[in-house]
């Protein structure tokens, strides 16, 4: 995929960290965040165009005082929606099959899979799979329905978000329901990053099922899965890594125009160049 | 016909009951068909381990790219089948609904429905038919997120806003503590849309009150294709009837109530596709009025008051918390929109006990007034009790709570 040639002086978040080699500084959600506090009448905290006519502004769950939008058109969104498709796929998915989200309907990883759930999305993740998508919202009260959605619609994947593992566990074990014969895998996400692999191999054992890894930074609209051959998060196409100084990586969201996403640093990571035997040509992040 | 030709669930009780389709003609031919309710789609999804219930139309095709929503309560869950052709048909229907209410294009549209409810499944239509920008907010529709509903309206401006009647106390509270007054909060906004609960006139002039927005109007829906919307005149809900046919009949008889006769919601979905619910009972206590409405749209008009799995009877009168809330505002208007709770040990005792928050400055004869009022109601069975405050939740239609679970909220 061709770099969008975005000139970052446009953009008042960037135009502040420019530097002389008119890139700009790598940058965290903090920094953002303060951006923002300071810019109070700007949503989009300086990352749009003055004249962007948004088809989506989708607020970041990560961000608070003030919480922080980003912004999507409809080509955006399919782009964005086209890597969670090759992200499931590579975890494997058959036509036919069900995904389930516990998680809430606002995050991109739900939103992002039908057209069903966000407007201007003309294909989503689990369309161009042809899954059948449901969502059970990311409210951890709503345990016992989980169980309902794993006994009557028999999902072959799910989606589920960090803090609903406990919650998640002791309804299936009070009901007596097993994912390990129905459920192929379990993808775990965080808010923002990662969790642990430690962490995932606990889940794995209690709830039987293979579980991968999500690294999600909406600032910076990055879904990366990780590889069940090489333990690192494969990055799509549509992101460009580079390694900063002091073991930190940057990312570049090429597919994002409407609000750009340049160069936002996701911390402490090794940055491997393509080599996996899964998918030879992709960046990968191990963190 | 397409139910009998082509649906398990239907061929098998038309045969039960008699029901002969090929004799169906018109809409009024459906009174002969049986009526289904959750409990029966539950038997079924129970027997046979599956969503799939039967009354799914175009779900297997391989460009049906289906989502799954879930209609929950009491008695268990059970999914509602969304393709694409139904979220077009059920879409532009919806779009009437909401041009009914009040939406217009020009402004963002605040995306009010957690993903699991059928309602999130046609905002997206919604917003790209009007070629309105779209606005997602972080987290779900609980009260613990109302501080990012209000940055979204504050932000972003919209005229019309639709939201579920507890969180839209949720948001004026948090707005209000973030010293934004409802006013404030609402400027810009045109029509605010309520849903989920059945508001009485009080708890519109309250909401219109606490808001400055000229126009408070109702959706009514249900997960199983019920739709039903305020005209300006606001004195019931039209039934949107390109997708939507609805009935109220006598719990007693089953026969057709007369108009204003409190009966049961019968719905049947003119939607042929998704998930197809004909003459489906969902346990809603309403009325219909048949007669032409002044705004000049011919379909009828309904009422949902509650949910008869709420109702409650006290002497000879069954009740619903609707009646008592009505009440309340009706006899002592100060009180409109005051939260309140019937208590189950009073309903044990043959008593209607209602724990009531005291309005800011509240005088004790305010209580007084309620306590008198509601006798005039109901009798002399009546006990009011002041409580200093209540979960913004009840607001609206109180719950039927035990007393130490109501103390448990506050």
């Amino acid at each position: 995929m061709p770099t969008l040639k975005i000139d970052p002086g446009e953009y008042p978040f960037y135009r502040e960290r420019l530097r002389a080699d008119g890139k700009p500084e790598a940058w965290t959600i903090a920094e953002l965040e303060s951006f923002a506090s300071s810019h109070p009448g700007d949503p989009y905290a300086g990352r749009t165009a003055p004249a962007l006519a948004a088809a989506v502004s989708l607020q970041l769950e990560a961000t608070g005082e003030p919480p922080v939008w980003i912004a999507l058109n409809d080509a955006e969104l399919g782009q964005w929606a086209g890597a969670v498709a090759r992200m499931w796929a590579r975890w494997g998915t058959a036509r036919g099959e069900t995904i389930a989200f516990f998680d809430y309907g606002s995050s991109p990883l739900v939103l992002l899979a039908s057209s069903g759930y966000v407007a201007y999305l003309r294909r989503g993740a689990a369309e161009r799979l042809g899954l059948t998508a449901i969502c059970n919202d990311g409210v951890a009260t709503m345990a016992a329905r989980m169980v309902s959605i794993v006994e009557a619609v028999r999902p072959s994947m799910l989606v589920l978000r960090r803090e609903l593992v406990t919650p998640f566990a002791a309804a299936l074990e009070s009901s007596a329901t097993t994912l390990a014969n129905q459920v192929r895998w379990i993808a775990l996400s965080e808010v923002e990053g990662a969790p642990t692999r430690d962490e995932a191999d606990r889940v794995s054992a209690t709830l039987g099922v293979p579980v991968h890894r999500i690294l999600r930074c909406d600032a910076a609209f990055l879904l990366a899965g990780e590889c069940p051959g090489c333990g690192a998060f494969h990055l799509d196409r549509l992101y460009r890594a580079e390694t900063l100084p002091a073991h930190e990586v940057a990312v570049t969201a090429r597919f994002a125009r409407s609000c750009p996403a340049l160069r936002y640093n996701i911390g402490t990571a090794e940055l491997l160049e393509s080599g996996c035997v899964h998918e030879p040509r992709a960046q990968r992040v191990r963190c | 016909m397409v139910a009998a030709e082509r649906l398990p669930f239907y061929q098998d009780r038309f045969r039960a009951a008699g029901f002969d389709p090929a004799r169906f003609r018109t809409l009024d031919d459906l009174r002969a068909a049986p009526i289904s309710t959750k409990s029966d789609l539950l038997a079924i999804q129970r027997s046979t381990r599956s969503h799939n219930l039967g009354i799914e139309l175009e779900a297997a095709a391989p460009e049906a790219t289906v989502t799954l929503s879930l209609s929950s309560g009491t008695s268990g869950t059970t999914f509602i089948t969304h393709t694409k052709s139904w979220r077009r048909m059920q879409g532009r229907s919806s779009c009437r609904a909401h041009w009914w209410a009040g939406l217009r294009p020009g402004s963002a549209l605040l995306m009010s429905a957690p993903a699991w409810h059928s309602y999130a499944a046609i905002q997206p239509f919604i917003a790209m038919h009007f070629e309105m920008p779209c606005l997602v907010v972080s987290g779900t529709y609980l009260p613990r997120f109302a501080d990012r509903v209000v940055d979204a309206i504050v932000r972003f401006r919209p005229r019309f806003v639709t939201m579920f009647l507890p969180m839209v106390f949720s948001i004026l509270a948090t707005a209000r503590h973030q010293g934004i007054d409802g006013n404030q909060l609402f400027s810009g906004v045109r029509t605010l849309v309520v849903t989920g609960a059945p508001i009485t006139p009080g708890m519109r002039r309250h909401l219109r009150r606490l808001s400055g927005v000229a126009r408070v109007a109702e959706i009514a829906g249900s997960s199983e294709n019920l739709l039903a919307v305020d005209c300006e005149r606001a004195e019931g809900l039209h039934v949107v009837p390109d997708t939507c046919h609805a009935e109220v009949i006598d719990r007693a008889t089953g026969r057709a109530a007369a108009d204003m006769e409190r009966g049961s919601i019968v719905h049947t979905s003119i939607v042929p596709a998704g998930s197809v619910y004909l003459r489906y009972d969902g346990g809603d206590a309403g009325v219909i009025n048949r007669e032409p409405c002044a705004c000049g749209l011919p379909s009828p008009r309904i009422k949902l008051l509650g949910r008869w799995e709420d109702s409650f009877t006290l002497g000879p009168q069954v009740l619903l918390p609707y009646d008592v809330q009505l009440a309340i505002e009706e006899e002592v208007p100060e009180l409109s929109g005051a939260a309140c709770v019937i208590t189950r040990e009073g309903l044990a005792r043959g008593i209607l006990r209602v724990l009531l928050a005291e309005p800011e400055h509240a005088a004790a004869s305010l209580l007084d007034g309620a306590r008198a009022a509601l006798s005039r109601r109901f009798g002399e069975r009546v006990e009011v009790a002041g409580v200093p405050n209540l979960p913004l939740r009840f607001k609206g239609v109180p719950p039927i709570l035990s007393e130490q679970e109501a103390a448990a909220q506050l």
